[in-house]
């Protein structure tokens, strides 16, 4: 017996690498997407710090921009630098 | 000899009837011979002053004559006959003896009058100014004092053979009551002579009417059922009316209007006219009231007879009759469980239809559907049968409403404009509106507001229809969305945006994994070995719960799915992919000795076949372990190979390849359950979904009884209710919430007693 393949069609869910489920800012799962977005993924990606926090982009941004001195890490307090890994 | 001798002989001259001896037809009356003993009468009784007394003896003897001769006569015409033809005669027989009876005494009385006249005589009969009429009335009381029992037959028979004669479509050229060729029958001169006579002497309301009424209502009620029987697809009214007039009243009139003179009898025939065409219409309302349930469920077919009832209604004042018979046929024929819930919903949406014709107000909708509305509610798949009807073609064709858009008011509430109403064409509710909800809420002709209104929450519909998208884009695996986008872009404009956004990433999804399929095909990095791949990528926040399965995949096709992944990796940046490896679709080509068979399978069957592709025969164990899948389940899955006879059981719990078909076809297990793996949904069952929303709250109740120590369900649901109910899905009635606390306590996480559950120490 021979059997080929013509096509598989599989099913998977895509995820962040990040080390943590939940944004720290909106508390929204990084897999979904921050208050102000619709839609997840592209239009709503992560940014790391060096300090190695990871949130939402428009979360930081948001936060960052709140924040006219001391750009910190809502986390941990750090000075807020992207990680452009 | 006296006087009062001589005056008694001369008056029996006159008078014949006053001797008892004296039979009719006999004595020729010669009026000349008598005129002088008339005169010498006229004198004796003058000067004795007995004119009152002759009167009266001459009405008792009348009386008694017609009471011991002539109507025991009449009567015993009517004697039972099993001819119908027989009938006709002997009623023209008895009319006939009785109206010659009649006339004599029509004469004596005739001379009676002139009596009166010559005596000068002012005293009345029976208060009856003419004495003709005092004849009548008595025939009539002496006739009616003596009823015979079997005179209704007779008459009705009679009248019967003759509107039967009147009303033969089938017209032979032959008279149905003396079987002679029509043009030498004189039947219906027989017939009209009968009413002459009848009317003559005033009998014919008294003796006939009423049963000539039953006939006619008997017979109009036999036309209606024989021309409207199942058919819904043409109106009757004009055609009945017509027919009420040609050939009923016609025949009626042939009946009353034997003497052309009067006009009484037009007046007659008038009354008959009103008192039939209301009856006509009653007549026909109810029988329609009877057929309505199967007048909804052909609409729009039967659209003329709804109309026909629309126009009946008003006039007959039928409609409780219409209510209670149709909520009753809805009852017997609709709400059980013998009807499945697709045929309810169709049967449904046919009566919002139909009944909107009836009634535009909306009253008797509701009244009429609130059984319906509450039985659907208790039934499962309601939600289900509505969105796949909404979004698929069906009988329902509830997506010809969605089309025509409208905003799903789901509370009654809602303040809804009225400016825009024109007052010239306000009409008021009905009577029987309860006031507590406003009209306009009634009239709404929206059937997917009522529908959706069946539940109460736009939230259940919205979810229960995500579900449904879910597993149709993942049975079907086509990138053709485009219907799919269609109907969420109308269910949007019923249901708002924020409601169904969840739907629109899922279908971003499907777009976007075609994007990314394709990118990762031309990407150089990636080969594609033996196994084409293409992947169905889903932001799992946004799609209900999938099922979960265990499956471990063949071994090459680990491999390439990592390729796949890495692929997706490099492609979007810090983003990885989580394989459901029990989810998708298998394009196969397996060629054996024999034959080749083209098949599209679960990755579960592939993975199977791949596996015996590497070792001709499996023992189940093994495979199972192997495939990481419990044996019941491969066992079942495996089910689907033999089917298609290309695995066999060779020894129990082992299975090999079977290359040649032909040699071995006794071998073939046709009985083998075939799984239809298409039916399988592949999102987690309600009842799961649900299961785990129940978990979610166990910790708050361990924390509860902690803190509290023992509880009773009521504070326990109380407390729930304030902190951990949030949002619109997650909420648990005190049933099921005991439902659930008593599996804890059958898995021994809880303890119950007197009441109170409490945690085991």
């Amino acid at each position: 017996m021979k059997v080929r393949i013509k096509n598989w069609t599989g099913v998977a869910t895509w995820k962040w690498v990040a080390n943590d489920d939940n944004c720290g800012i909106c508390r929204m799962p990084f897999d979904g997407c921050c208050p102000d977005c619709k839609l997840p993924g592209d239009d709503c990606p992560l940014v790391w710090g060096q300090c190695s926090h990871c949130f939402h982009m428009h979360c930081i941004v948001k936060w960052l921009q709140s924040q006219p001195v001391n750009q910190q890490c809502p986390m941990c307090r750090q000075g807020w630098k992207f990680n452009n890994k | 000899m006296n006087d009062y001798q001589i005056a008694w002989n001369l008056m029996k001259k006159v008078f014949p009837i006053l001797d008892d001896s004296f039979t009719f037809g006999q004595a020729t009356d010669d009026g000349s011979l008598l005129k002088n003993e008339f005169y010498q009468c006229v004198e004796s009784s003058k000067t004795l002053n007995s004119g009152r007394i002759v009167q009266d003896l001459l009405v008792s003897k009348i009386e008694q004559r017609l009471r011991n001769e002539m109507v025991p006569e009449f009567w015993s015409y009517f004697k039972r006959s099993e001819n119908d033809n027989k009938g006709f005669k002997q009623f023209y027989n008895a009319v006939k003896s009785l109206y010659d009876c009649f006339k004599q005494l029509d004469h004596v009385i005739t001379k009676l009058d002139m009596f009166k006249q010559a005596t000068q005589l002012g005293d009345l009969i029976y208060n009856e100014n003419n004495t003709h009429d005092a004849l009548k009335l008595i025939l009539k009381a002496t006739l009616l004092s003596q009823l015979n029992l079997e005179y209704q037959v007779v008459v009705m028979n009679f009248y019967e053979t003759a509107l039967k004669m009147e009303d033969t479509e089938e017209d032979d050229g032959q008279c149905i009551i003396c079987l002679q060729e029509s043009k030498h029958c004189n039947c219906l001169h027989l017939f009209q002579e009968t009413n002459r006579k009848l009317g003559d002497m005033s009998l014919l309301e008294p003796l006939v009417g009423q049963t000539l009424t039953n006939l006619i209502y008997t017979y109009i009620h036999a036309h209606i059922q024989k021309i409207c029987k199942d058919s819904f697809d043409s109106s009757f009214i004009v055609i009945l009316e017509k027919w009420l007039q040609t050939v009923v009243i016609n025949w009626l009139r042939k009946i009353y209007c034997y003497d052309t003179s009067s006009s009484n009898n037009e007046v007659v025939v008038g009354m008959f006219d009103k008192k039939l065409t209301n009856y006509l219409y009653n007549c026909y309302t109810k029988i329609r009231i009877d057929q309505l349930f199967n007048i909804i469920i052909e609409y729009p077919e039967s659209l003329p007879a709804l109309e026909d009832l629309r126009l009946c209604l008003p006039r007959t004042e039928l409609k409780p009759l219409l209510t209670k018979k149709l909520q009753k046929a809805m009852e017997t024929r609709l709400l059980h469980p013998g009807v499945s819930t697709p045929d309810v919903l169709t049967a449904y949406v046919a009566a919002i239809r139909s009944l909107r014709i009836l009634d535009p107000t909306g009253l008797l909708l509701e009244t009429v559907t609130q059984p319906v509305h509450q039985y659907l509610r208790s039934r499962e798949d309601t939600v289900r049968c509505v969105v796949s009807s909404l979004t698929e073609e069906g009988p329902n064709d509830l997506a010809e409403e969605l089309i025509r858009g409208e905003i799903v008011q789901v509370d009654e509430n809602t303040p809804v404009d009225e400016d825009g109403e024109n007052w010239e064409t306000w009409v008021p509710d009905p009577i029987d509106t309860s006031p507590s909800k406003s009209s306009a809420y009634r009239r709404t002709s929206d059937i997917i507001s009522m529908l959706v209104n069946v539940y109460g929450s736009k939230e259940l519909f919205v979810n229960e229809y995500r579900t449904l998208l879910a597993d149709r884009l993942l049975t079907q695996y086509s990138c053709d969305t485009e219907k799919e986008i269609r109907y969420l872009e109308l269910l949007k404009l019923r249901f708002g945006d924020s409601q169904l956004h969840y739907c629109e990433v899922m279908l971003k999804d499907i777009a976007d994994s075609k994007r990314i399929n394709q990118h990762i095909k031309q990407d150089p990095e990636y080969s594609e070995s033996d196994i084409p791949m293409s992947a169905m990528i889903v932001s799992a926040q946004f799609w209900p719960p999938f099922k979960e399965e265990k499956l471990e995949l063949h071994a090459r096709l680990v491999t390439q799915m990592e390729g796949y992944t890495s692929a997706f990796e490099t492609l979007k940046g810090s983003r990885t992919l989580c394989w459901k490896n029990h989810l998708g679709v298998v394009d196969l080509e397996i060629e054996l000795a024999d034959r080749t068979l083209n098949l599209s399978v679960s990755p579960v069957q592939a993975t199977i076949m791949m596996h015996f592709q590497d070792k001709n025969v499996w023992e189940l164990q093994e495979l199972s372990k192997l495939m990481q899948c419990p044996p019941t389940v491969l066992r079942r899955k495996i089910g689907f190979w033999q089917s298609h006879g290309i695995l066999v059981e060779t020894k129990p719990d082992v299975f090999c390849i079977q290359e040649d078909l032909e040699n071995k076809d006794n071998n073939i297990q046709e009985d083998i359950f075939v799984e239809d793996y298409e039916s399988e949904s592949a999102m987690a069952s309600a009842q799961d979904q649900r299961e785990e929303e129940l978990q979610t709250f166990w910790s708050y109740i361990v924390g509860m009884l902690m803190n509290l120590d023992t509880l009773p369900l009521e504070r326990i649901h109380q407390m729930l209710k304030m902190f951990a109910f949030q949002g619109p899905t997650i909420e648990c009635n005190l049933q099921e919430l005991k439902v659930f606390l008593d599996r804890k306590v059958r898995e021994h996480q809880l303890i119950y007693s007197n009441g109170y559950y409490k945690l085991p120490k």
